[in-house]
């Protein structure tokens, strides 16, 4: 299992358009991705769910804790990652 | 190439279309049920099989939006599509069916509770998202159960007999140019709708249907046609001539309507001064946006049957605590809202409270009466009232309809107190009190207006329930259009008994009805001593114009002609002759 940590720095955090986007990446790969804001000190949640995403409250300054187990776990750590370091989609 | 065929019906909702055709037919396959039932079928498998296709459709819908260049709107699709396949929906869903369940209200039920844990964040963007998952748990129920709407692929001016609400809300934004209906009256449900939209409507339009479908060959292109919804005028295959006048009408309709937002700023009031509270009609806390960007100063009348339609069992006291706070927080202390108890009855299909079928719902047992056997669902709401007035810092205000005896008022106040007694001593914060009003739109109200008016804070007339009571015709049949105007001076008399009671107890009366959002109709009122107007907010301007532009002296003489006069056409062109004419601002002639 992968495990990272990162601070969500677009405007808007893991909300609709952002979240879409972070999900779609996510079901990408085969293992099982969780998200959880360690912020709000939330359960893990379902990387693959956008209600389970969005469900997490992720808002601009938390930080969240990825989490991906399975065959392509270091991709999918990375893909993530990088999607949020690139602000997901929106301005930082 | 043929020529324009030139058909007139009743104004419904200003503005100018111009499209295709796209036609509704409630008997057609349009709207088909019971069609890919399998025997048989495992709830999970038939859920599955039903979210793959909803997911499909909001697919098709969004990139058809974006191939329209309305990328803002398509990304709403996009995540709707992507929460029809969400893995913890449907996993839910599944679990709630079991072996043997329903899969359709398990899937309302799993979509209804991921609603609620999204709105409960108490985050802004995400209570909107849940309006957009139970929205997805409908379209999931709507294939389960086989129903399939074809819906209009390019934007479209509906041509139809009548257009029942739930298509229209079907219909994604930006996908409905215009209303045109064969059948229907002024207030249709699909007139109202297209007021809020701020598109055009035009009822009881004689040979439509004949002329479209005449026109269209199986392969052919759809027929397109204009539509003038403010003087209720229709042409079919308009060609480029009748389109450049049309086009023409559009921006002189523009310019009224910017002149008429410039008077947003003030509040409304007559030439000479005479402050009349204009307030906004909305239907589900999602109508505040508009209401407050339309300088509306309240609400007048907050439907609340949202909250008990469209579902298997009754809203909880907490989920309607919440739909109340919201539009409460909203307009806040200074600018009240009246909200009205569920108006439902056996024209309504709420399979939860078992109402028995009626041969005559409009004069049965609905409303308050409903309460006389059943007080729960009015109790809970009324609990959950004074919950949301406390949560929200203000008194709220309520309103019960079909009011028809002193003894429904001593029913209406022994239920708000009795409310209000349950809560006391759970720790609950209680609002300290509220404003009791009723609406008046039943013939016995109005003659009994001068006793009940002792007994409440207020009254609001509903004048278009009220119309259809004096004058015996129900809004909803299309031959009796003639007797659907509440402008008739008999309804206008009992409007005036109305006031006259109202006053005897020094209370305010307000009307709600859509004769409150017609500038005709405004002037006709304010006339007969009405103190508030209510309507949608797409109304606001134009009414809000209508009064600056008269004076008490004029409105008194106008109610006076009103009430002398033989017929309805007479009093609207009374009533015409003081609006005058569009203001044109030297500067900007239309060109």
């Amino acid at each position: 299992m992968r495990a990272d940590e990162i601070e969500v720095r677009n405007s808007s955090g893991l909300h609709a358009r952002p979240a879409a986007l972070f999900v779609k990446t996510a079901a990408r790969f085969t293992s099982a991705v969780t998200v959880q804001n360690v912020t709000t000190g939330a359960a893990p949640a379902n990387a693959k769910s956008i209600l389970a995403v969005m469900g997490s409250g992720a808002a601009r300054g938390h930080i969240v804790r990825l989490t991906a187990d399975g065959p392509d776990e270091d991709q999918a750590i990375t893909a993530l990652h990088d999607l949020f370091a690139s602000g997901l989609g929106e301005e930082l | 190439m043929t020529s324009p065929v030139r058909l007139t019906g009743v104004a419904g909702a200003p503005g100018i279309a111009i499209g295709p055709v796209w036609r509704f037919d409630a008997a057609e396959p349009a709207l088909q049920a019971a069609g890919r039932q399998v025997p048989n079928q495992r709830p999970a498998d038939a859920i599955e099989a039903a979210a793959a296709e909803t997911a499909r459709q909001l697919d098709s819908l969004a990139s058809r939006l974006r191939d329209l260049g309305r990328e803002q709107e398509s990304t709403i699709f996009d995540a709707q599509s992507m929460m029809a396949l969400d893995p913890g929906l449907l996993d839910d869903a599944v679990r709630r069916a079991g072996e043997a369940g329903d899969p359709a209200e398990a899937v309302r039920a799993a979509a209804a509770a991921a609603a609620e844990l999204l709105a409960s964040l108490d985050d802004e963007i995400l209570s909107a998202r849940a309006a957009d998952v139970r929205d997805v748990g409908a379209r999931i129920c709507r294939a389960l159960r086989g129903e399939v709407l074809h819906l209009p692929a390019v934007p479209s001016i509906a041509v139809c007999d009548d257009l029942p609400p739930s298509v229209t809300a079907e219909i994604p934004p930006g996908f409905l140019l215009g209303i045109a209906l064969a059948g229907g009256s002024r207030t249709a449900h699909a007139v109202i709708l297209a007021r809020s939209l701020g598109i055009p409507a035009i009822v009881g339009i004689d040979g439509l249907i004949a002329a479209v479908d005449g026109r269209s060959a199986p392969s052919a292109q759809p027929v397109t046609i204009a539509m003038d919804g403010e003087r209720g005028e229709v042409v079919v295959d308009p060609g480029a001539r009748v389109t450049t006048e049309f086009r023409e009408r559009e921006a002189d309709l523009a310019l009224r309507r910017a002149n008429a937002a410039g008077l947003r700023d003030r509040p409304a009031a007559t030439a000479d001064g005479e402050r009349i509270l204009l307030v906004a009609n909305i239907g589900t806390p999602d109508d505040v946006p508009r209401a407050l960007a339309a300088r509306a100063e309240g609400v007048g009348l907050f439907r609340t049957e949202f909250l008990f339609m469209s579902r298997q069992t009754p809203p909880t006291e907490t989920e309607q605590v919440d739909a109340y706070r919201r539009v409460l927080e909203a307009f806040g202390s200074e600018r009240p809202v009246v909200i009205r108890l569920a108006d439902i009855g056996g024209d309504k299909a709420i399979p939860y409270l078992h109402l028995a079928p009626e041969q005559n719902p409009f004069l049965g047992v609905r409303a308050i009466r409903l309460a006389y056997a059943n007080p729960d669902l009015l109790l809970t709401q009324l609990r959950a009232i004074w919950r949301a007035g406390a949560a929200a810092r203000v008194v709220p205000h309520v309103m019960a309809p079909m009011v028809a005896t002193l003894a429904d008022v001593d029913l209406l106040m022994s239920l708000r107190d009795r409310a209000r007694d349950t809560l006391v001593g759970t720790g609950l914060a209680v609002a300290e009190r509220m404003v009791t009003g009723i609406m008046v739109e039943v013939p016995s109200a109005a003659f009994l207006a001068p006793e009940l008016a002792r007994r409440v804070d207020f009254f609001s007339i509903g004048t278009n329930d009220l119309t259809q009571y004096v004058l015996a015709a129900d809004r909803g049949n299309a031959a009796l259009a003639g007797l659907q105007d509440a402008l008739h001076p008999a309804v206008l008399r009992a409007i005036a008994g109305i006031v006259a009671g109202a006053d005897s107890a020094g209370i305010p009366v307000a009307v709600c009805g859509e004769l409150a959002g017609d500038p005709a109709g405004a002037l006709v009122l304010a006339g007969l001593g009405v103190d508030e107007l209510s309507a949608d907010a797409g109304s606001l301007d134009a009414v809000r114009a209508a009064l600056a532009g008269v004076t008490r002296p004029q409105l008194d003489a106008l109610a006076r002609a009103a009430l002398d006069a033989f017929d309805a056409e007479t009093v609207r062109e009374m009533a015409g002759a003081l609006l005058g004419p569009a203001r044109t601002p030297d500067a900007a002639a239309p060109g």
